[in-house]
């Protein structure tokens, strides 16, 4: 699994790539985190994510926690075909905002 | 009503002389007159379903009838601390007007219970002149008669200056107060009895559903050759006792029996709560001792202070014999050996509800008792407390004696020995009786006789024979290898012709089933084998897993270790979502665990 990192219209956006499983959930987990810990609302772009696990999903979980607890926001944009099809398995769909696009999810958590 | 009597009497003195003026003329039918009131007022307090207003109307019966320009009635409150005026007539309307228990005349006329006869109150020191201070009317003559039944006191009627004449009460103006006063103190009791027993009858009724909701939360009998027959028998309409058993898919049995501190509505409701919580949880958490203190901690979260609930629960495996056994502050349960000695296993942790912290960490200790044809007892004190015809307790030793000597019977007849001998006709028990048995004799029978399925093949290819394979694959139990996994298993679910959607699932299921036995068969340890093979059969597609690891206790997987990844039971969750089918098979003889999980093409 590869991500980047972006600043873009006041938010952090990672793009995640590759598999998010349990070997790179780990990984993903701590880039998560410290994206949270900006204090800006986190878009994490999953378009790349071919394939997430209950491990991957669970970081996700985790780090719209951390992020609803400080006040921020965690969205998820563009999200990939299989990492949707997860999301609903998981029933978490509802729980996360998901916008279609990069430029939607800036829109959705501008002030 | 003395309208209407006079109306039809037109003949009576009464009529030509008005109500008033009858009292004192007229000899006989003077007397019958009276008579005719009281026995008219009597028929209204009887017929009445609104005590008040009959109690107003005799109130201005009687001081017309007297001739008075006013009359109270007054009743003592529940703590007999004040006098409130409930009906009243005349020129000054004083309803609601309270007195202390002991002020004024009509204080003096209740505390003393003799009537009162006063022609010049001005002359009297107990008289209350507060209300003509107040309203400018005066009061010249009270007559006044306590209302009491037995020696219960109620209050006390009075009348106030008598019209015409010489404006005084006669003797028979205070007999006939003292006959109306009797008859309505009687109404009053019979209405608050009446009142009460209404009350009592809602409440009785209400007790009798609760008693009904309760017994639905007992299962059903679960058949003649069930291994685990219960019985309860409240000692009063509802129970602070319950017990539970309902099978797991797996085919072991979660069972438990509690008693709840306290008996009444308050332990009721909480052996409610806690029969439901523990059979809620039970479905998903796997282990008594989890379960158990997962319970504890609802409880303790919202319990009332001061009630606790002692419980014994476990897991019964008729494939294995096997029982796994927490105990929480519950009577010691009893083994019935196959050898026929007992064995009994006390309490290694409090009751739930008292603590939410836990000696031994976030679990009820556990206890393993292998059954091989035994029987386990867990029952409440009301049945060891239970007295005997000779007024004796049956204790501990009175009860094996009794299922020694029924040894030879099934297990409901057992239980029915012990019952029969406490609950002994209409006698009133002296507490809840609960019994349950968990019986391993018909499991053990079946075990001997070679009826469970044969160990597994310690070649996994064998257990599939029929069906045509699709893949078999060995791998190390490494994280890094999980892609090799999930594309192989693409490939197999390509081939079964499966879409996009399903196919992913299957590949998510696997995936995370073998996520599990990485974590938890292997703990982490990169050095396990996972051996993995997918078969397809006529509208299925068959994966088995096989690791070889030590036996894993399935219902203990902790899914929380690896950096902190803490995915809970989603995993589970998606294999579950996703195959029509997940169990593991019996373990192999040669160790590990195999799982198998069927797709429905």
């Amino acid at each position: 699994m590869n991500h980047e990192i972006k600043e873009d219209g006041g938010a952090v956006i990672v793009a995640l790539e590759g598999d998010v499983d349990l070997q790179s959930s780990p990984d993903a987990r701590k880039v998560l985190l410290e994206c949270v810990g900006r204090k800006m609302p986190v878009l994490v772009d999953l378009s790349g994510v071919g394939y997430i696990d209950s491990s991957g999903v669970a970081s996700l979980v985790e780090s719209l926690q951390s992020a609803r607890k400080t006040g921020s926001n965690l969205i998820l944009v563009a999200v990939s075909e299989g990492a949707r099809r997860v999301l609903e398995l998981a029933r978490l769909d509802k729980v996360f905002t998901i916008c279609d696009t990069v430029e939607d999810g800036i829109a959705q958590v501008r002030p | 009503m003395a309208k209407e009597k006079s109306s039809t009497k037109p003949e009576s003195p009464a009529e030509s002389s008005g109500h008033g003026g009858g009292g004192k003329s007229g000899g006989e039918v003077n007397v019958f007159d009276h008579l005719e009131l009281l026995s008219a007022m009597g028929r209204d307090f009887a017929s009445s379903l609104d005590i008040e207003a009959s109690l107003k109307r005799a109130i201005e019966h009687i001081t017309n009838y007297v001739n008075a320009e006013g009359g109270a009635l007054f009743m003592l409150d529940d703590e007999g601390e004040t006098l409130r005026c409930h009906a009243s007539v005349g020129p000054v309307e004083i309803i609601g007007l309270t007195l202390e228990a002991d002020q004024g005349i009509v204080g003096r006329c209740v505390q003393s219970n003799a009537s009162e006869f006063i022609r010049d109150v001005s002359k009297d020191k107990a008289f209350h002149g507060g209300v003509d201070e107040e309203t400018g009317f005066t009061t010249r003559s009270i007559l006044c008669a306590p209302m009491s039944v037995k020696d219960e006191r109620i209050g006390a009627i009075e009348l106030i200056n008598k019209r015409g004449g010489d404006g005084l009460f006669a003797d028979s103006d205070l007999h006939l107060l003292e006959a109306m006063s009797a008859s309505a103190a009687m109404a009053i009791i019979n209405a608050r009895m009446a009142e009460a027993l209404v009350e009592q009858e809602r409440l009785a009724r209400e007790l009798e559903l609760a008693a009904e909701i309760q017994r639905s939360l007992l299962p059903e009998p679960g058949g003649e050759d069930y291994p685990v027959v219960g019985v309860n028998h409240p000692a009063r309409t509802v129970s602070g006792d319950f017990y539970d058993f309902f099978p797991l898919d797996d085919g072991r049995i979660c069972f438990n029996l509690g008693d709840v501190s306290g008996k009444g509505m308050n332990a009721a409701l909480l052996m409610a709560k806690t029969a439901s919580l523990y059979r809620c949880l039970g479905k998903t958490v796997r282990t008594p001792g989890r379960l158990m203190a997962r319970v504890n901690t609802e409880i303790c979260e919202t319990a009332t202070r001061g009630m606790f609930v002692t419980l014994a629960g476990g897991i019964y495996d008729p494939k294995t014999g096997i029982i796994r056994l927490a105990n929480a502050g519950h009577e010691p349960p009893l083994f019935h050996r196959p050898d026929g000695e007992f064995q009994d296993f006390p309490a290694e942790a409090p009751p739930v509800g008292i603590t939410p912290i836990l000696a031994d960490g976030d679990e009820f200790p556990e206890i393993e008792l292998h059954l091989d044809g035994g029987t386990l007892y867990i029952f409440t004190d009301g049945v060891t407390e239970g007295y005997l015809e000779d007024g004796s307790e049956l204790e501990v030793e009175g009860f094996k004696t009794l299922i020694r000597d029924n040894a030879a019977q099934d297990t409901a007849t057992r239980l029915d020995a012990v019952i029969s001998l406490i609950k002994r006709g209409d006698t009133a028990l002296r507490d809840d009786l609960t019994l349950l048995a968990i019986d391993d004799a018909k499991g053990h029978a079946a075990r001997q006789a070679g009826e469970s399925p044969e160990p597994v093949s310690v070649d996994i290819e064998a257990a599939a024979v029929e069906e045509e394979l699709l893949l078999s694959l060995t791998v190390p139990s490494r994280a890094d290898r999980l892609k090799t996994i999930r594309n192989a298993v693409t490939e197999a679910a390509k081939l079964c012709g499966l879409g996009k959607d399903p196919a992913h699932d299957v590949v998510l299921a696997v995936d995370e089933a073998c996520q599990n036995i990485i974590r938890h068969a292997y703990g982490g340890s990169p050095n396990g084998k996972i051996k993995l093979k997918i078969c397809r059969t006529e509208g299925e597609l068959i994966i088995l897993l096989r690791d070889f690891a030590e036996t894993i206790d399935v219902s203990k997987v902790k899914p929380r270790e690896l950096d902190d990844v803490k995915p809970g039971g989603l995993g589970t969750h998606f294999i579950r979502e996703v195959m029509d089918e997940t169990y593991f098979l019996d373990p192999p003889v040669d160790g590990g665990n195999l799982l198998r999980m069927i797709k429905r093409l």
